[in-house]
């Protein structure tokens, strides 16, 4: 158990050194070796210092958040299909980062917009979703995607009607895309935080797996442990939307992939998830900015790329 | 003796008409050849003319003919009469009711930026199309004449395309041997993308001796990282601005103060709607480019 979390961080590392190493300007790993000890000349330190490494650990924080929100929403909503977006909070950070795109904000208040965006389309569809009947988890799923769909269409209506030398940045932020990245550090701590809430909850979300009325049975109080992971997974969803716009596929394959390897424990899952999402999108990232040098190609078009054949190979061999 | 002469008549009158009818044709026939190479031949000069990119109108309105202008898309804003036009559209959307009820007897389009579709629409339906795309200095000038050709204001468009042309050479010609002075356009600040030199932006920068980091890139407009930017550590930075808008800033690069441009502040705005356009604004444009460029190379 611990030795493939182990593993898992080995690997992320490793992902983490190549990002560093890798970039549109060859550096050679004695330079980069340089740089590493404080030396080095000042290009090669700006390039790895304030360009490389905020945008791994970013892509890193990012590619977690994602993760850990998809394998909790797979849990909470029971469905092998739910990922972070499903319930919409992507749309409704999409249409915040879109306003005020439209309103010709600066990159700080679209990251704030974006959040604000997210937080209101989890309360709405929180709200929506309780009505005055019971609170079930299928109640939850329908909700969500409806009122995504209603995102989608706000945010088709808002293309349609901007001009157009603002589309390419609406549509590279709709894309999801690291370089978007300012700070790391918020993303990282949130990611941190959550681990550690939802770690002691992992044994209870392993019984609520096998359905909420075997779960309250064996003595799990359900409805506020489905509460607190829909909180939980809405505000990592937002964070990592607000850091690098919506990136697809790293929340809905990563904790599969994992299970298939893994086998079904929550305690190893969550973690897992983190590692190997914030891992893939950290190599995703590379190569986005690498392939085409000095040419950028979106990072979703790379995690898709990667992610597929990883995926089906998995499950092919699981049978 | 009547019938013959009565025929003999006929014959001539034939003759004469069938002599007379090309030379008649030659002169009143305004013929031109658009940018993506189809002829379009106007048994009379154009009355109405809707024009479905800010360019096409700016370029129409140059060749004389703004007052026959019938039609813009929104952002046909230059010059200041285009404002009041009415509009049928975005360029990407065109409003096909709103144009056939104008009834144009002239359509310029955009040929890559109008969808096709909706151009083969208006083909089908008959209309007259001119599609231009210049891409050179001397593409601005040529359309300029072609159009004023098909509007039959020859005089006026000749002399604008000729003042335009005079106007690139004089600057050609006093930057000739202007010090070689490197030089980042940033498109856009995120994602960033910049042009090569097949862009006009990039000959602009040519023209003044500006050297452009990233000449001689595969695509018009390519998408680059930072990195880039950083390695090739250009003496100046230009953007086009929209209105003063946040959203395309150069405070990001600021930062990096070891970059030469930055240390020696040499960080420049243009407008953008006249160095984005492929009109003669571009006159003005690339003064203003060319004086910036000066600055830079003072300090």
């Amino acid at each position: 158990m611990m030795r493939s979390l182990l593993g898992l961080g080995l690997i992320a590392l490793l992902a983490v050194l190549v990002a560093l190493a890798i970039g549109s300007v060859n550096i050679a790993p004695a330079e980069l070796w340089a740089v590493v000890q404080g030396e080095g000349s000042s290009l090669h330190r700006t390039l790895v210092l304030e360009l490389r490494l905020p945008r791994t650990l970013a892509a890193f924080a990012t590619g977690g958040l994602l993760a850990v929100a998809g394998a909790l929403m797979q849990v909470l909503l029971r469905n092998p299909l739910a990922d972070p977006y499903v319930l919409g909070l992507s749309g409704g950070a999409a249409v915040g980062a879109l306003l005020a795109m439209l309103g010709g904000l600066g990159a700080v208040l679209i990251s704030g917009s974006a959040f604000a965006g997210a937080m209101l389309a989890m309360v709405l569809v929180f709200g929506l979703a309780h009505g005055t009947g019971s609170w079930t988890a299928s109640r939850l799923l329908l909700t969500g995607v409806v009122v995504a769909a209603g995102w989608g269409a706000v945010i088709t209506l808002m293309l349609a009607l901007t001009p157009s030398y603002k589309l390419p940045g609406m549509l590279y932020w709709l894309m999801g895309d690291v370089s978007y990245a300012r700070t790391p550090w918020p993303a990282l701590l949130v990611l941190l935080l959550a681990i550690a809430v939802v770690m002691p909850l992992a044994r209870n979300l392993n019984v609520l797996a096998r359905g909420p009325m075997q779960a309250a049975a064996l003595g799990v109080s359900v409805r506020p442990l489905e509460w607190t992971i829909y909180l939980l997974a809405s505000l990592l969803t937002a964070t990592a939307v607000t850091t690098a716009g919506s990136i697809g596929f790293v929340g809905l394959i990563v904790p599969h992939m994992l299970r298939l390897v893994l086998g079904n424990d929550q305690r190893i899952i969550l973690p897992a998830s983190a590692l190997a999402g914030g891992t893939l999108l950290v190599l995703a990232d590379t190569l986005a900015r690498t392939v085409i040098a000095p040419e950028q190609l979106p990072v979703g078009v790379i995690t898709a790329l990667l992610g597929v054949p990883t995926f089906l190979y998995l499950l092919h061999r699981s049978r | 003796m009547g019938s013959r002469w009565l025929s003999c008549k006929i014959v001539l009158g034939s003759l004469a008409l069938a002599l007379a009818q090309p030379l008649f044709a030659g002169q009143t026939q305004h013929c031109a050849i658009d940018d993506g190479g189809h002829k379009l031949c106007l048994s009379s000069p154009a009355q109405r003319i809707a024009t479905l990119s800010p360019g096409a109108t700016e370029l129409t309105f140059a060749a004389g003919a703004g007052a026959k202008v019938v039609a813009g898309v929104n952002h046909s804003d230059y010059p200041p009469e285009a404002l009041t036009l009415p509009l049928v559209g975005n360029h990407t959307k065109i409003d096909l009711e709103a144009l056939l009820a104008l009834k144009p007897d002239l359509v310029v389009t955009w040929v890559t930026g109008n969808p096709p579709a909706q151009m083969d629409m208006l083909q089908a339906l008959g209309l007259p199309l001119f599609a231009i795309e210049p891409r050179t200095f001397e593409g601005v000038s040529d359309v300029i004449e072609r159009l004023s050709i098909l509007t039959g204001t020859q005089q006026a468009g000749f002399a604008e395309a000729e003042r335009f042309r005079m106007g690139i050479a004089a600057i050609a010609e006093q930057y000739r041997d202007a010090e070689p002075i490197s030089v980042f356009y940033q498109v856009w600040e995120t994602p960033l993308m910049t042009v090569n030199n097949q862009h006009l932006i990039g000959k602009v920068l040519q023209l003044c001796g500006g050297v452009n980091v990233f000449a001689d890139m595969p695509r018009l407009v390519p998408r680059i990282s930072t990195e880039v930017v950083l390695e090739a550590d250009p003496h100046v930075i230009l953007t086009g601005s929209v209105d003063g808008s946040a959203d395309n800033q150069l405070d990001h690069w600021k930062k990096y103060s070891k970059m030469s441009a930055v240390a020696n502040n040499n960080l420049f705005f243009v407008p953008a709607s006249p160095i984005s356009r492929p009109t003669p604004r571009l006159l003005e444009a690339s003064r203003d480019i060319c004086q910036k460029l000066d600055i830079a190379r003072a300090r």
